[in-house]
């Protein structure tokens, strides 16, 4: 019983030049990241929306005779297990058992920040308590006396400021000292009043009774746990009769406080930091008007506010496409000139291994790298937007719109960022509280265009459309995406999720100006996501739909008999597996207007979004003789018309998120049914709709 | 803290405005400091060094001034009872606020903390107590405007039982709840009622009972809010900020 609290070695145990385990706790925006990036040197996503850093982050770093490992957990309020989060952090202190813990404390809002330093005192972990940021709280007119506030905490404190690595190797050395020291995991007991301590101090002796292994630190901290209701802790405890008496003191002072016993007890810790905070800060003499006071008075304005929000998303378009246009071009052209190259080592014209290498292997994967610039575009600008602080304005601004459709305003950010790619939006929706809202936001995400449509759109919209609209159709797309989303969610609450949306507590931090180098690490990562889906998935999926296009070859009696090559080609397609799937899906097809080319080209589309550009590629490059004479638009442009066009879009927009998707919603939701539900929901509904604009569309005369 | 001499009245108000500078900028500059108080440079040198010299502002010439932690203390104090005097002249003798200041700025240095405290209490008193209130206030103005007019005291006073008795049935219903206050108001956080989860959080994120709070805006669509607790900025829906009740403070 109670194993995960006990330590595997005695106090004291570890001798230097030892490896350290350290780790790294904090509310959200307090700077935990750039601290950990700041002792690790490791290039980390740095956020400013609370809670991005959801995953466990390790590094290493050497400092004196000491290896350190070094985990940052994600940001969190408290140590209750209300959300994931909270859950990760704390089966890390109890599990893992580091030699120190780092608390970062944002020095410009101590009183909160404190609440979990104390909590993480109280579990007696040997604590260090890093004030960062502090330069800013010193501008801003606080004055900390931090001697005072380590000798009342009996833990060390450190002032900092994380980006500029000042006060870093003075914290390294107190959490060193600390970890190594025979006396490190000293606790603080916050006294709760008479009758709570009374109630802890019952629970106790119980425990001691049963299990006389746990030290005074382990069994007051359970004790007071128990008397809090804590459920983690309660299915841990497996004495019936330990929870029956921590119950009984439970109930017992409810009704003396006419209140939970946990909420008088978290009083208790904010009037402990309030005496600790009168003693050891003093605030200015006057609140200045700070310059985040001063742009949320316009950016969060009544009037100004929203359209502000709507004017910055269309420049985040904009800076996407315009900037990205002419890389694009370079990157086209390279690889064009790359398969000329390689094409150019063949004599004979009918290598299988020319074609794999040329139309499979740089055909393949230079149409999807073609498109890079745009993705690291728009995952520039949404780390620009994470670190100035304006995602939670963001969420905050949305969250009247979000809660209409039952969504949270926090759902917004995974939404926003399912714009870049639906793999990480899913993973963002951790930051949601509720289980009902988060399902229901992971379920609509593939609705909003990732930016592996982007390929799709970008490819049909300049063939069909005139100069003029394509802005606008592009925008349409998009708009469509998202309002079958907020569509969605809406049925959905109203269907499955039944249930209030969760509390919308959330933090506005204070602006920052965004670091540009910490932007482009950012977008380098997010990018390097993408390539790294590129380089292997893509790449063995354009192999596999090559070899599917190619498969099996027609008999060489009959190609002689063809004499013009392109004819040949289209006959050998039409003679390989995914032209007689396509042929076979014909049925299916046939009323969105689909051919079987296209049909073939959603088989990838299916596997990842952005191989249908890939695919279509290969069909026609394979189909046709001459592959350089015309580019893929104007094959296009001859073979279908706009309407076509539009609803090969409005399909791919809609219909099954891609296999990476899948994947993720599967893990996230720790449930293959509702990632095979969200698969076959998705594509049933894109399969209506499509069937609804072809007929309709085709009966107006507007194909 | 040792208690400094007492300072004289022009020496207070240069704290009060080096205080009232370094809230808008970082540091208070000596040509500033002129500027506002509508001095020369050399009675500034010289009341900086008067100040310096009691350990309140930390000043050498030609550098910025800022407050020590001691001048801070008692400049908070002077702007309180500037505060407290400008209040009690506008809200109570109906004043108008450039008077008010003017007056309150000649009246802070030599009131007594007790006449400060009783005058405070009187501008309490008149709001609360149902034979004066707001409308008794108005009343008094336009008598001041006007004093020959002539009164129907019989009436008034039964308005004045009526409005006491919708407001008993009124504070009996309903507390004010943080989901009323308006932008620019600050209160003092009762209770936090609602369900136990969000309690949890809600105390867990600094609203518990007697934590100042102030409201600060309104998101575009009318909801949620912006509250600054504890010296940072907390969002919440104005479902939730109707679970938790308030003490408007004025």
């Amino acid at each position: 019983m109670l194993a995960f609290l006990k330590s595997d070695s005695p106090p004291g145990a570890r001798r230097p030049g030892k490896q350290l385990r350290i780790a790294i706790a904090g509310n959200p925006n307090s700077g935990k990241t750039t601290v950990f990036n700041a002792i690790t040197g490791s290039r980390q996503h740095v956020g400013n929306y609370p809670g991005v850093t959801v995953e466990k982050k390790t590094g290493f770093c050497r400092w004196g005779d000491h290896e350190l490992e070094v985990v940052d957990l994600p940001g969190i309020y408290s140590l209750t297990p209300h959300s994931d989060e909270e859950v990760v952090a704390r089966n890390v202190l109890f599990d893992e058992k580091p030699d120190a813990v780092i608390a970062v404390i944002d020095a410009c809002s101590v009183e909160r920040n404190l609440y979990l330093a104390i909590q993480l005192k109280e579990l007696g972990v040997p604590l260090v308590l890093c004030f960062n940021m502090i330069d800013a709280a010193r501008s801003r007119g606080y004055q900390f006396e931090l001697d005072k506030l380590s000798r009342r905490l009996d833990a060390p404190v450190v002032a900092t400021v994380g980006h500029k690595e000042f006060g870093i190797s003075e914290l390294l050395d107190a959490t060193v000292n600390l970890a190594t020291a025979s006396d490190g995991r000293r606790s603080l007991q916050v006294n709760y009043g008479h009758e709570v301590e009374a109630a802890i101090g019952e629970v106790s002796a119980t425990l001691q009774a049963r299990d006389g292994q746990l030290t005074d630190v382990q069994r007051r901290w359970i004790s007071l746990k128990l008397v809090e209701r804590d459920e983690e802790i309660r299915r841990r405890i497996e004495n019936p009769q330990v929870l029956e008496v921590a119950d009984r003191n439970a109930d017992r002072l409810a009704r003396l406080y006419g209140e939970a016993p946990e909420i008088i007890i978290a009083e208790g810790r904010y009037n402990l930091i309030s005496a600790l905070y009168r003693e050891a800060v003093r605030g200015p003499a006057l609140e200045r008007r700070t310059k985040t006071d001063r742009i949320d008075a316009v950016v969060t304005h009544r009037y100004l506010g929203i359209p502000l929000f709507l004017g910055l998303m269309y420049l985040i378009f904009q800076f996407t496409f315009t900037l990205g246009e002419p890389v694009m071009g370079w990157i086209e052209a390279g690889f064009g000139r790359l398969g000329l190259a390689v094409g150019s080592f063949w004599g004979v014209a009918n290598s299988a291994l020319k074609s794999l290498l040329v139309d499979g292997v740089i055909g393949g994967v230079g149409g999807v790298l073609v498109f890079l610039p745009n993705i690291a575009l728009l995952f520039l600008a949404i780390s620009l937007l994470e670190s100035s602080g304006y995602m939670a304005r963001a969420a905050f601004i949305m969250d009247r719109l979000m809660n209409k459709v039952g969504l949270h305003g926090k759902s917004f950010i995974p939404m926003l960022i399912g714009f870049g790619c639906s793999v990480p939006a899913i993973m963002a929706t951790r930051t949601l509280d509720n289980r009902r809202d988060r399902l229901t936001t992971m379920f609509v995400i593939p609705l909003i265009s990732c930016s592996a449509r982007l390929p799709i759109y970008l490819l049909i919209i300049p063939a069909f459309f005139p100069q003029r609209w394509q802005a606008p159709m592009l925008w349409l797309v998009y708009l469509i995406g998202i309002l079958l989303a907020l569509a969605s969610a809406k049925l959905l609450r109203k269907a499955v999720f039944k249930g209030e949306t969760s509390a919308f507590l959330m933090e506005l931090p204070p602006y920052k100006v965004p670091t540009m180098k910490a932007a482009v690490l950012q977008m380098w990562e997010r990018a390097r996501l993408f390539l790294k889906k590129a380089g292997t998935m893509i790449l063995g999926m354009s192999i596999l739909m090559w070899a599917l296009s190619s498969f099996p070859r027609v008999q060489p009696d009959a190609r002689s008999q063809q004499r013009d090559p392109s004819l040949a080609a289209a006959q050998q397609i039409e003679h390989s597996i995914a032209g007689r799937a396509g042929r076979l899906m014909g049925p299916v097809l046939a009323p969105m207007g689909f051919d079987w080319r296209i049909g073939t080209a959603l088989i990838g589309a299916f596997v990842a979004k952005e191989v249908f550009v890939a695919q279509m590629g290969i069909v026609y490059s394979l189909g046709e003789a001459d592959e350089n004479s015309d580019t893929l638009r104007d094959k296009l442009r001859r073979d279908y018309t706009p309407l076509v066009a539009f609803c090969i879009m409005l399909f791919t927009l809609i219909s099954s998120p891609c296999m990476a998707t899948v994947a993720i919603m599967r893990r996230e939701s720790n449930s293959w049914r509702w990632a095979m539900a969200q698969f076959w929901g998705l594509t049933g509904l894109a399969f209506v709709l499509t069937v609804l604009v072809y007929q309709v569309g085709s009966r107006l005369g507007l194909g | 803290m040792e208690i400094p001499d007492k300072l004289t009245a022009s020496l207070e108000d240069y704290l009060k405005t080096i205080a009232r500078i370094t809230a808008d900028k970082q540091a208070a500059r000596a040509k500033d400091i002129a500027g506002r108080l509508n001095v020369n440079m050399s009675s500034v040198t010289g009341a900086l060094r008067a100040l310096a010299d009691r350990g309140l502002v930390n000043y050498a010439p030609y550098e910025y001034v800022t407050l020590t932690e001691q001048g801070t203390e008692v400049a908070r104090e002077v702007v309180r009872r500037h505060e407290g005097i400008r209040d009690f002249l506008v809200g109570v003798l109906a004043l108008n606020e450039d008077v008010a200041d003017k007056a309150a700025c000649d009246m802070e240095h030599s009131i007594s903390p007790d006449v400060l405290e009783r005058i405070i209490r009187l501008a309490d008193y008149i709001e609360i107590c149902p034979r004066t209130g707001a409308s008794w206030i108005k009343e008094f103005k336009e008598y001041c405007d006007n004093p020959a007019r002539e009164d129907d005291c019989e009436q008034c006073l039964t308005v004045c039982l009526q409005d006491y008795r919708e407001r008993k049935v009124h504070s009996d219903e309903d507390d004010a709840t943080l989901d009323r206050l308006s932008p620019g108001t600050k209160a003092k956080v009762v209770l936090v009622s609602g369900d136990r989860a969000t309690r949890r959080r809600m105390t867990e994120m600094g609203l518990t009972p007697g934590t100042l709070i102030e409201v600060e805006r309104v998101a575009p669509l009318g909801d949620p809010m912006a509250v600054k607790v504890k010296g940072y900025h907390l969002s919440l829906r104005k479902s939730e900020a109707r679970t938790v009740t308030v003490e408007h403070l004025k």
